[in-house]
């Protein structure tokens, strides 16, 4: 009988039953020990308990409770240990020291499972404290404690999960995420508890959570630590993201329908620029080939009108060119290309083009560029079409006998300034928004009195941004317009 | 300036006279062709110095018909100017390597054009 007793109690007692140097190396392993740890006796004999179902962060607590059990020959506590296939188990533990025939000691220990007894007593823990303000909050609130078993899930989060009041309690916090993501969450959860901060889980990532019905859902999770007498809690909160996602899904479409359109829109000037370019060839081509007198002699009304033609014609391939370049600019299509010159060699080349136009109306043209400036690295076939344009305003909106005056001084970081000034009709400030945009040529006042294409400016900021440059306007109707524009004195990096 | 023998390739009859009245008025001799099918019928039977070859036409476009003639032992020598409205990015690269002696955007600038073609013809050694 005495011997039948002793072998249930060794070998059918469902708790673990472990003998340990007192080193903490295995001697005896238990079938109890085996169906909780689920270690095999003989992959244990010899081993240390630290290697074996210690999880690291209690490496130290164990080491010093197998000292003082050594010292004192007994000891009682909880922990947490660590089963073969990583998951996490809480034990009561009661430990001795033993001594074998020939007088050596070893300990004696036994460990129970108090896995679920360790949930209802966080969770009458955590219930009393916060039980109500969880239920206030809009979001899922799903508590777990170390070994990652919930201790407490308020009704939103049961509704999200599909679980029925109080029946999440005691799983794992696995439970709730689809298979795939399960094993290394337990990884994360782990580091979680050695390193506990309060965090956003998956910020950027795609992130599911499970229902019981097996359906999956996107969620945003933010965790934060809980400290409590019966250790770490985590707190998570989670939160049904569905409709977040099926709108920004949305967006995202549309933003692709819109990325298409503009591109339809810009191959479709590019298309519309050449259609447009063969029927003027004929124009703009007879309309001179007459006017030079070349297929016979013309009078003076004749050659007046025909002269009208040809500035019609021109102007309208001006316009069809400032569209085109637009929609390269837009395509970002418009490539750079950088060579070093110098900017009065560069200003000089600019007025003599418009000298002409300038004469025609009376208007003084002058030009200062500050001697210490050194030459510049710019695109500058666009950095002259940026004063051609500014200059061509400011001699057209100027009345006869005006002033244009171009100033060119080092500013700040690098960079230099040129104002192209006049003292035409000006701009009203209310205007100004509106100077920059494509086909908005300001009427009001002097409708039809200036023509213009309405581009110009919109294409003088885009070749002057394109190359790392800034373009900004002073005006004062009646008194006349100053445009500066900035430039690097070189294209920066960002801006190849 | 000497009368040399030109070709000019259009399938728009207005551009097709204007590039050609200008090059008569200038004292060359001129045929026209107004797709790539009529102008290699005339290239078989008239010697030409130069070719002023449109690159939109109907049917074989101007290069097409630029490549072919210049692969050819009897055509090869003939200079060739492009004239397009495509005056895109790339697009003169694509003539040059079609084999394009020139290049020449429309529209075109009537006043120009004459001392154009003499360089054309004068650089080409014809």
């Amino acid at each position: 009988m005495t011997e039948f007793l002793e072998s249930i109690l060794l070998v059918e007692n469902p708790d673990a039953i472990l003998v340990t140097t007192t080193e903490g190396r295995i001697v005896h392993w238990s079938n109890g020990a085996k169906a909780m740890f689920l270690y095999d006796k003989t992959e244990t004999l010899g081993r240390l308990m630290d290697d074996l179902i210690v999880p690291p962060e209690q490496i130290a607590e164990a080491e010093k409770i197998l000292r003082e059990t050594v010292e004192s020959g007994f000891s009682t506590y909880e922990s947490i240990r660590r089963r073969k296939d990583g998951s996490l188990v809480y034990v009561a533990i009661s430990g001795k020291t033993v001594r074998d025939k020939q007088g050596e000691v070893f300990v004696l220990s036994t460990k129970k499972d108090v896995t679920h007894l360790k949930v209802l007593r966080d969770a009458k823990l955590v219930e009393a404290r916060f039980g109500n303000l969880l239920e206030s909050t809009p979001d899922g609130i799903i508590m777990a404690n170390a070994t990652g078993r919930i201790v407490l899930a308020n009704s939103q989060a049961e509704k999200l999960f599909g679980y029925k009041r109080g029946e999440m309690r005691g799983q794992l916090v696995e439970t709730l995420l689809p298979a795939r993501y399960r094993r290394s969450h337990v990884g994360h959860r782990s580091n979680y508890f050695a390193q506990p901060r309060a965090r956003a889980m998956g910020a950027g990532l795609e992130l599911n959570g499970l229902r019981k019905d097996g359906m999956e859902f996107p969620v945003e999770i933010s965790l934060s630590p809980l400290e409590t007498d019966e250790g770490t809690l985590v707190i998570s909160a989670v939160r049904d993201i569905t409709e977040r996602k099926r709108f920004e899904r949305a967006l995202h479409d549309k933003n692709i329908e819109l990325q298409n359109a503009a591109s339809a829109k810009n191959r479709f000037l590019a298309n519309m620029s050449h259609e447009l370019r063969t029927p003027l060839n004929g124009i703009i081509g007879f309309a001179e080939f007459l006017s030079d007198g070349k297929p016979g002699p013309l009078n003076d009304r004749q050659k007046e009108y025909l002269g009208d033609i040809l500035n019609s014609g021109r102007h309208l391939l001006q316009l069809i060119n400032d569209v085109l370049d637009l929609a390269k600019v837009e395509a970002g299509k418009m490539e750079l290309k950088p060579d070093t010159f110098s900017l009065r060699a560069s200003l000089d080349e600019v007025c003599a083009v418009i000298k002409p136009l300038a004469q025609r109306k009376g208007i003084q043209v002058t030009a200062r560029v500050a001697a210490e400036l050194p030459p510049v690295t710019l695109d500058q076939q666009k950095f002259k079409q940026v004063l051609y344009n500014l200059l061509a305003n400011a001699v057209k909106f100027t009345d006869d006998r005006g002033r244009v005056e171009i100033d060119v001084q080092p500013a700040p970081d690098q960079r230099f300034a040129m104002t192209v000034k006049d003292n035409g009709i000006g701009i009203k400030p209310e205007d100004f928004h509106r100077l920059f945009t494509e086909f908005e040529q300001l009427e009001s006042g002097h409708a039809r009195r200036y023509e213009g294409t309405g581009l110009g400016l919109a294409l003088t900021r885009k070749l002057t941004e394109l190359q790392g440059g800034v373009i900004t306007v002073q005006s004062e109707v009646g008194h006349g317009s100053a445009f500066t524009v900035t430039f690097p004195l070189a294209i920066p990096p960002e801006h190849p | 300036m000497r009368s040399a023998r030109i070709l000019v390739v259009d399938d728009n009859p207005t551009n097709l006279k204007l590039a050609s009245t200008l090059l008569e008025i200038d004292g060359h001799e001129v045929h026209r062709a107004g797709d790539a099918e009529a102008a290699l019928l005339l290239i078989a039977s008239t010697p030409l110095d130069l070719i002023l070859m449109d690159i939109a036409l109907p049917g074989m476009d101007g290069l097409t018909l630029t490549r072919q003639l210049k692969a050819d032992e009897k055509t090869r020598q003939i200079v060739i100017v492009a004239l397009t409205a495509f005056a895109m990015k790339g697009d003169e690269a694509k003539a040059r390597e079609a084999g394009c002696d020139g290049y020449i955007t429309k529209p075109i600038d009537t006043r120009a054009l004459p001392r154009q073609i003499d360089q054309f013809l004068g650089s080409s050694g014809a």
